[in-house]
């Protein structure tokens, strides 16, 4: 079943008089439970692709389908609430709210959809353990490593069972190491929830563990391969 | 919503120092106002009260045809059986005390010099006199057949050069227009504490200002004295009566209670203005907060956060700092409060009724009175600009599309 589909997708910023074309014409599907890598060099496109999957900004021309849904024309509420249930976010500064524990932080999505409070607190338990974090759930981001930030991150992405979570370089500011056991975990929790992952990257020892790599070059879909 | 309030109030502790000067800036706003308040009503119940104590009483009863500006000594407009009035008063449960009074202008001489005084024949043991009877700083206290005797203020003597057992003349115009003049000699010296009201005021025994302004045994007016200030309109209705006029003290501080009102405007637009730079000061705190905090925002709205959240979670952080700030406000205030209720703010020689009229008797030191409903209502009314102020903040940080904030990341 097809989780996202791009139809043509163009995307222009326009600063000042200056008009940049950060996508010409994307023609791209995502089916369930795919685990692939964006890649391609810097100003690719890679960034604004997993934007408008995401539905955190619109394309200047073109379709976006999530789950057969176009979503291309939402208004900002809507596109909240599609966020909200259906997909999660790990980016590349592990992105997490200062104030709040590593067990608040993976809450947070779960308070915004509504869930009852022992809920909750099963299924943040259950994604800190499976992100082997259980032990700092209550340090505050600036009490955790890079590398534990980014696995609060995996969890929080995860706490709302969406169908789809968008990693935007999470491994550019690991090390080595960390970059290899983030990529491990994702790739684990993509095999046992069925999770559709879709990272962007251009580190070549994180593209090793895609399933499928789709190249962008110049803002155009230049290579989509699938991997055994 | 609760979680919403946590990550507003650790917001507010991630910047110690701004919050605590924003804190500051509304607890100090507010505690100004406060203070100020009470103490410009403190200023004006005493002088509503020290006015009636020791000028006009809370009902007055007079001829209907007198006029108090000409001080007039005509048959028709004095009183002609003030001591059965006073009688008839005195009966009443809620009245403490009744007794005429008359009131002549006229000229007060000595070998050097002349002033012109208002001469108040009073009943020397009533009540009426206390204030001046209590105010003995030297001799003694008129009696009431005292013939020659004459009570005059510490500060018109110190004025005019006299002491006490001095003679002076006194000039006055009789109840037939006619001059007289007659020596008295000072039994004592008072002070009431309002400087106005002493430089200008001479007492003579009742009988004796009777019989020196050929009154008989009329009185300009009967002073009556109330339990509870309160009931002046219900003895004011008991003791109406053809040929009379009856005043509360309400009518008689009219002068005095409308400059207070007006004074009063003012003041409430000190506070606006107090309140508005407050607002100002927590409006610039929270929007430099948003400034700093794009990214969080892009995050949130990531997480499906929607704009009226966003600025939902802006308000409580003003909410939660305006909450905090009143309290400190109303708990600094009522400390400054307190402390002028308790020790006055004294004025010298700094003579406000001069300023203002000479039928108001200030003191020479002024007390403030709390105010807890006001301080309420200003409280309230505090705490809900702090949330105005933080509307533009908080709407600025919906503005933002996620996309934007996020490429602070």
């Amino acid at each position: 079943m097809k989780v996202i589909e791009l139809q043509d997708v163009t995307r222009v910023y326009k600063i000042g008089e200056v008009e940049t074309r950060a996508l010409r014409g994307v023609n791209l599907t995502i089916e369930e439970g795919e685990f692939t890598a964006i890649v391609g060099p810097s100003g690719s496109g890679k960034t604004t692709v997993l934007q408008l999957m995401g539905c955190l900004d619109r394309p200047t021309g073109g379709r976006v389908h999530i789950k057969g849904q176009d979503v291309t024309r939402l208004n900002p509420n809507k596109r909240a609430d599609l966020r909200k249930g259906t997909i999660g976010f790990v980016f590349q500064f592990f992105a997490l709210i200062p104030g709040l524990t590593a067990y608040e932080n993976v809450e947070l999505p779960l308070l915004l959809s509504g869930a009852k409070k022992a809920e909750r607190r099963e299924r943040v338990n259950e994604l800190l353990e499976a992100v082997g974090i259980s032990d700092r759930a209550r340090h505050r981001p600036d009490q955790m490593s890079g590398g534990e930030q980014q696995r609060v991150a995996i969890a929080r992405a995860l706490a709302t069972h969406p169908v789809l979570v968008l990693a935007d370089e999470p491994t550019a500011n690991l090390d080595t190491e960390n970059g290899r056991q983030i990529m491990e975990i994702m790739q684990r929790l993509n095999q046992e929830t069925g999770t559709t992952f879709i990272f962007a990257t251009h580190d070549p020892r994180v593209i090793t563990f895609a399933r499928r790599t789709v190249e962008l070059r110049d803002g155009r879909v230049a290579e989509n391969s699938q991997h055994a | 919503m609760f979680k919403l309030w946590r990550i507003a109030i650790r917001d507010l502790g991630r910047n110690k120092r701004r919050s605590a000067l924003t804190l500051i800036a509304v607890m100090m706003g507010l505690a100004l106002v406060i203070a100020l308040h009470g103490f410009e009503m403190g200023a004006i119940q005493g002088a509503v009260e020290d006015n009636i104590r020791v000028q006009t009483g809370h009902v007055q009863v007079r001829g209907e045809s007198y006029d108090k500006d000409k001080v007039s000594l005509k048959w028709e407009d004095l009183l002609e059986d003030p001591l059965g009035l006073a009688a008839q008063a005195q009966m009443l449960a809620d009245v403490r005390a009744a007794a005429p009074v008359l009131w002549a202008g006229g000229i007060l001489g000595t070998v050097e010099e002349s002033v012109g005084v208002r001469v108040f024949g009073i009943d020397p043991p009533s009540e009426m006199a206390a204030p001046f009877r209590e105010g003995l700083v030297a001799g003694e206290f008129l009696a009431p057949d005292d013939r020659s005797g004459v009570l005059i203020s510490q500060r018109l003597a110190n004025n005019l050069g006299l002491t006490m057992g001095d003679d002076v003349s006194l000039l006055i115009n009789t109840s037939g227009e006619q001059p007289d003049e007659a020596t008295f000699t000072i039994r004592g010296l008072y002070d009431t504490g309002f400087p106005s009201f002493d430089e200008a005021t001479i007492f003579l025994p009742l009988a004796k200002a009777q019989a020196f302004t050929r009154a008989g045994e009329r009185a300009s007016v009967v002073v009556v004295l109330l339990h509870n200030q309160e009931d002046a309109d219900t003895v004011a209705a008991a003791l109406r009566a053809p040929g009379l006029d009856v005043l509360t003290w309400r009518d008689l501080n009219q002068l005095m209670l409308q400059a207070m009102e007006s004074s009063m405007g003012m003041l409430y637009m000190f506070y606006l203005i107090v309140l508005a730079i407050v607002a100002v000061v927590v409006a610039n705190t929270l929007l430099m907060s948003v400034f700093e905090r794009t990214r969080e925002m892009g995050i949130l709205a990531a997480l499906g956060m929607k704009g009226r959240q966003i600025m939902a979670m802006f308000i409580m952080e003003s909410a939660t700092l305006g909450a905090l700030g009143v309290i400190l406000g109303v708990l600094l205030g009522s400390l400054g409060v307190y402390y002028m209720a308790t020790e006055g703010i004294y004025l010298g020689d700094i003579d406000i009724a001069e300023m203002v009229s000479a039928d108001i008797a200030y003191g020479e030191t002024m007390y403030a009175a709390f105010q807890w409903a006001d301080t309420a209502v200003l409280s309230v009314v505090c705490w809900i600009i702090m949330l105005l102020a933080s509307l533009y903040p908080a709407w600025f940080a919906t503005r933002k599309e996620p996309i934007d904030a996020l490429r602070a990341l």
